[in-house]
């Protein structure tokens, strides 16, 4: 491609995704500092004074510090522990791992919530029922809506993303450090925290840091265990703000989504630095060697059994939960007699459900059609980043990166800002325009791995050959791209069918989607129906995959 | 068909410097063949290359190839590569991993629409010249690095192209193979009867391809000729010493003397291959090693005979490689493999006139 084709594609594109990017963060600042939704423009340092010396901010800032902290602890060390295990060790039945890391994403965050709930909520929890019942106990033993339920739930949550972050850097450690710990005279687990840790420490950090972004922005599950046990956080403050009461005050929310914003993008930007460090960090010579394998001995099936019970947690349980649940009348410990009630009641309820019905047609189409507009949209920017290495496509690189950081709820306030200024409000394109902006780091990572591997002679050759550069692009840069196009398409697809945090702010009636539907049930405790449908989003997102492998598949084999 | 290069300059910005990827060419490549570029890494045969096959635009000057100006800059043509209608063999060979044999080889043809029957038959016709038939269905990743290169030639022959380029394409295989693969690659061209331009940083494969070789250094071409005479005769001691291993020596001229160049240096007084110097200037006088001739017995009375002394005596298989000390010189030597000779023991050899070449400082 010449040089001033490809300088004006780079410059439409940097309009493009800087008007996805910034525009809601714009909106968000000159809201902050505005009257009100409907007084856009009159200009107030009100809403700040409002929020920042409300007497329960302290206490809700509090509570996010233990809740970010705590999750991200306990889902850092969780993957450390399987990385290790799996990368290092002979612990049998390593496929397991590989699913820890895949299925969460089949399984939204917000129905992996509400399924701990229906299991250990102190009312009518499934095991807390159970254990009464067993041991005769008065009071239920566990109550999940607190903050160490909170933590347990978002740092299971986050275990996967960690998990992906830490066991590569653990697969390409240089055993000769160890071994020269080792010959040093060092025992094996000295060499672990004096020599393994730190050096991963990089990989560790960012993942940590990845966490805290997340439990941040985290919506799910400070919606379903932390408001019905009352533990506020930034996010369900916020969402009070907007969405229950009678004045809701868009102001008062995009002030202190500012402060959430300021902390996210802060810790995105440590986070990339920590990334290019750990890729420094890479000591592996490209020897082609295995890292020697540490035999566990004894500890080998207690240890498996460990993470037998995390996959069990982590991927049989929720579903199994909420498949129960959709069939039984009411909340009861399995039994004979809770099978033999079972109907197909909560089925029919939600299926005759004109909102449900909607809200599920809404989140197919924004599935589909935004994650293939969100594909197309990254295949170009990808392109750009990767191959045409001007200043202009680094601009593009970090506008790109920026939605990254973005906690969804906030940059929903943002949007809505703007939206209503705009015929786009509370229309169906209002989302698609929100999850793409939102999400596109997601389309751009894949695309971009999939160009790197693409050396540049496979297209210089097809020039030379006589093939004009849109030739070029259709017969061999989109075909050696399918691979990366497909788990682009998939990762968007799967994120859109569940998308909750922004969809909170910006669904109004008529389009409504899955997520929200679900979390309306959820409110009005409707667990059945809740069940039911969430096993529907489940059937969709796994449906989405398998398609789009079967797809991809095909395509390569040609 | 000739490439005409002239006043070409290429440059790039990095830190604020600028570097001159390629000052001021001026070249003229000759139709029908083998003409090779030559240099150390960073020299700008590459970029050369780029500039010819459309894929660098030059900063100045002028290409043609034939008839059609491909790139000129006052007059604001750019022909891009698709165009040009070349060949090109890359240096990773740039086979497309998702296509087979008969796809990549087809695909030339395929841009341009040729009938489907035409395809298939030049196509099979291309693949029996580089001995590839039957292989037209297999998946293009599941060849050696051997079939692989010679996939690539087969599609940048199969169109027919008015030339062809080759970037390092021997560079990837391995030592054997490569040699194999050369004397392939030189009966192809020799059959084809095409203007081939190739790069290179191996000189032995320079030597052995080409029917002319361009020595490049700095974005500058310094010297142009026949293997033959870049070898023996080549004009500057760059040249000289990166053409094949050479023994420099510093010499002052005396004077000519018998159709030779008389000049003094630490080996003595040296007749050489005449040339036009001027009496008294400094000159490097280059000698390769394996036409240092050892002399057995008693030494007869011969023109450029120098005595020496062997300091270091290596075998390295076909011959020894022997380091002579002569006064204040070291040279090396290529010797016989039974040569009856030991570390310190003192030689007389001599030096063919012929072969003692002058080169400017």
């Amino acid at each position: 491609m010449d040089h001033t084709r490809s300088s004006k594609l780079t410059w439409l594109l940097i309009a493009i995704v800087g008007a996805l990017t910034v525009c809601p963060v714009l909106m968000l600042v000159l809201g902050s500092f505005s009257e009100g939704l409907t007084a856009f423009g009159d200009f107030t340092t009100d809403k700040y004074v409002e929020v920042y010396t409300d007497p329960a901010f302290f206490e809700v800032m509090l509570n996010t510090t233990i809740f970010v902290l705590g999750s991200s602890t306990l889902s850092t060390v969780l993957a450390v522990f399987l990385a290790y295990l799996n990368t290092r060790t002979d612990i049998p039945f390593k496929f397991l791992f590989k699913i820890i890391s895949i299925i969460p994403m089949m399984i939204p965050h917000l129905l992996f919530s509400v399924s701990w709930a229906l299991l250990l909520n102190p009312s009518n929890g499934l095991i807390n029922l159970g254990l009464m019942e067993a041991f005769s106990l008065d009071n239920a033993p566990f109550n999940i809506y607190s903050m160490w339920g909170m933590i347990l739930i978002e740092g299971l949550l986050d275990l996967p993303i960690a998990y992906l972050i830490i066991a590569p850097a653990m697969a390409s450690f240089d055993v000769a450090l160890e071994e020269s710990s080792r010959v040093s005279g060092a025992s094996s687990w000295r060499t672990l925290f004096r020599i393994t840790l730190p050096v991963l420490r990089p990989a560790i950090l960012a993942a940590f840091i990845l966490g805290v972004v997340r439990s941040l922005a985290s919506f799910a599950v400070p919606s379903v265990i932390g408001m019905p046990g009352r533990v506020q956080v930034l996010a369900t403050h916020l969402y009070e703000m907007i969405a229950t009461g009678f004045a809701t005050d868009y102001g008062k929310a995009a002030a202190l989504g500012m402060s959430v914003l300021v902390a996210s993008v802060t810790l995105i930007v440590v986070y990339r630095a920590l990334t290019a460090e750990s890729e420094k960090y890479v000591t592996i010579a490209g020897r082609g060697f295995r890292p020697t394998v540490i035999e566990l001995g004894k500890a080998r099936m207690p240890l498996f059994f460990v993470v037998g019970v995390l996959s069990f947690v982590l991927i049989v349980l929720p579903v199994a939960v909420l498949l129960y649940t959709s069939f039984v009348p009411y909340s009861m410990v399995p039994s004979a007699r809770a099978f033999s009630m079972m109907s197909l009641k909560h089925w029919h309820d939600v299926l005759s459900d004109p909102i449900s019905l909607l809200s599920l047609k809404n989140s197919l189409f924004l599935a589909v059609v935004g994650a293939t507009l969100g594909v197309i949209l990254s295949i170009f920017v990808a392109y750009v980043i990767v191959k045409v290495k001007t200043r202009a496509s680094g601009v593009l690189d970090s506008l790109s990166y920026l939605s990254f950081s973005f906690p969804g709820i906030v940059i929903g306030v943002g949007f809505m800002w703007f939206f209503v200024q705009t015929p786009l409000y509370a229309t169906i394109w209002a989302l698609l325009l929100g999850y793409i902006a939102t999400y596109l780091p997601y389309g751009i990572r894949p695309m971009s791995s999939a160009f790197i591997q693409i050396h540049s002679h496979l297209e210089e050759s097809s020039l030379v050959c006589g093939a004009s550069p849109l030739t070029t692009m259709r017969r061999i840069i989109v075909p050696l791209l399918v691979p990366g196009i497909v788990s682009g398409w998939i990762l968007m697809a799967s994120m859109f069918v569940r998308e909750l945090t922004l969809s909170v702010v910006l669904s109004r009636p008529g389009t409504e989607v899955l997520a929200v539907q679900i979390l309306r049930f959820s409110e009005d405790g409707l667990w059945g129906r809740l069940s039911a449908l969430g096993i529907v989003m489940i059937g969709i997102s796994t449906a989405l995959v398998v398609t789009a492998t079967l797809i991809g598949n095909r395509f390569r084999t040609v | 068909m000739d490439i005409r290069i002239r006043g070409v300059s290429k440059y790039y910005y990095s830190e604020g410097k600028t570097i001159k990827a390629l000052d001021d060419v001026n070249l003229t490549i000759p139709a029908n063949q083998i003409f090779t570029l030559l240099g150390p890494s960073g020299c700008g045969k590459t970029t050369l290359l780029r500039c010819i096959v459309g894929l660098e635009m030059p900063d100045t000057g002028e290409i043609s190839i034939g008839d059609d100006v491909v790139w000129s800059k006052d007059k604001n043509i750019s022909v891009p590569p698709e165009k040009r209608g070349l060949g090109m063999v890359f240096q990773t060979y740039a086979i497309w991993p998702h296509m087979t044999v008969f796809d990549n080889v087809a695909y030339p043809l395929q841009v341009r629409g040729a009938a489907k029957d035409r395809i298939r038959e030049s196509v099979a016709k291309t693949l029996r010249f580089v001995q590839l038939e039957g292989f037209e269905g297999r998946p293009a990743t599941k060849l050696s690095g051997g079939q692989q290169q010679r996939v690539a030639l087969a599609r940048a022959l199969v169109a027919e192209p008015r030339v062809i380029l080759f970037d390092e394409p021997l560079s990837n295989l391995d030592a054997k193979l490569r040699e194999e693969t050369r004397k392939e690659l030189r009966a192809f061209l020799g059959k084809l009867q095409i203007t081939a331009v190739y790069v290179t940083h191996d000189r032995v494969e320079a030597l052995a391809l080409s029917d002319s070789i361009a020595v490049m250094r700095s974005g500058k071409i310094i010297e142009i000729g026949t293997p033959k005479k870049i070898y023996f005769d080549a004009d500057h001691r760059f040249v000289a010493d990166f053409i094949g291993r050479a023994n420099l020596v510093k010499a002052r001229v005396r004077g000519v003397e018998g159709g030779y160049t008389m000049v003094d240096c630490g080996l003595g007084v040296i007749a050489c291959q005449q040339r036009d110097v001027a009496v008294g200037s400094e000159a490097t006088l280059c000698i390769r090693p394996e036409f240092i001739r050892i002399v057995g017995g008693e030494a007869p009375a011969a023109k450029n005979l120098v005595n020496g002394r062997i300091e270091s005596l290596v075998f390295v298989g076909e011959a020894y490689e022997a380091e002579i000390r002569v006064g204040e010189e070291q040279l090396l030597a290529k010797i016989d493999p039974d040569a009856k000779l030991d570390e310190g023991d003192a030689v007389s050899f001599t030096l063919d006139p012929a072969h003692c070449l002058l080169v400017a400082v």
